[in-house]
């Protein structure tokens, strides 16, 4: 999956999937979850705390 | 091109609103001092620049704003958007504030002062004012960009 497309699919824009993967943004819980949802697994699967 | 592809929408329209009001201010404020004149202010000149900036901005807007969104894909703002907004929005808020604290007191302390500063009426308060909003203006915009690039 692009960012492009994860990011549609998250309600975000692309920027906001950049950050996140290089670990500069902070999700809020609600999108944290809505990201998890696009790839079907648990929160913790995909975000954890350092 | 290349410019374009490495900015966002966001990030290219908040440069745009940045040069906007740098534009707008280096054609108005060296015109608007001359023009305070024993105190007065020469209103009919005013009148005439206050005109040109305003069409200068309604120009620059419709063609660089417009060439933005036609070369870039608009996107619809999110939460880190508004987060990045609402930092720029309280720095911008702080410049105002210690701007204008800083100017009352100017005022205040002046007459008492050794150092005796030009004097401050109204005329010349009128043009500081504005000085203060596009320094709170400018401020927004930079907080906002160095946000966005911080996360590059």
């Amino acid at each position: 999956m692009t960012q492009a497309e994860l990011a549609e699919k998250a309600s975000v824009t692309r920027q906001t999937i950049i950050a996140l993967e290089a670990q500069k943004y902070s999700p809020s819980l609600e999108l944290a979850f809505r990201i998890a949802k696009v790839f079907d697994v648990p929160l913790e699967d995909i975000f954890q705390y350092n | 091109m290349q410019f374009l592809n490495n900015y966002s929408n966001r990030e290219l329209n908040i440069w745009a609103e940045l040069i906007l009001s740098l534009l707008v201010s280096f054609y108005f404020f060296p015109k608007i001092f001359p023009l305070i004149i024993n105190d007065q202010l020469y209103s009919e000149a005013l009148v005439d620049i206050v005109i040109t900036s305003i069409i200068i901005a309604i120009i620059y807007s419709i063609f660089v704003f417009g060439a933005i969104n036609t070369l870039t894909k608009r996107e619809e703002k999110d939460e880190r958007d508004y987060i990045y907004e609402l930092k720029s929005y309280r720095i911008s808020n702080i410049i105002f504030h210690v701007s204008i604290y800083l100017l009352i007191s100017l005022i205040v302390f002046n007459p008492i002062n050794q150092v005796r500063l030009n004097e401050f009426t109204a005329p010349m308060i009128a043009m500081i004012l504005p000085i203060i909003t596009l320094l709170s203006s400018i401020g927004k915009c930079l907080t906002q960009l160095f946000n966005y690039r911080k996360n590059i």
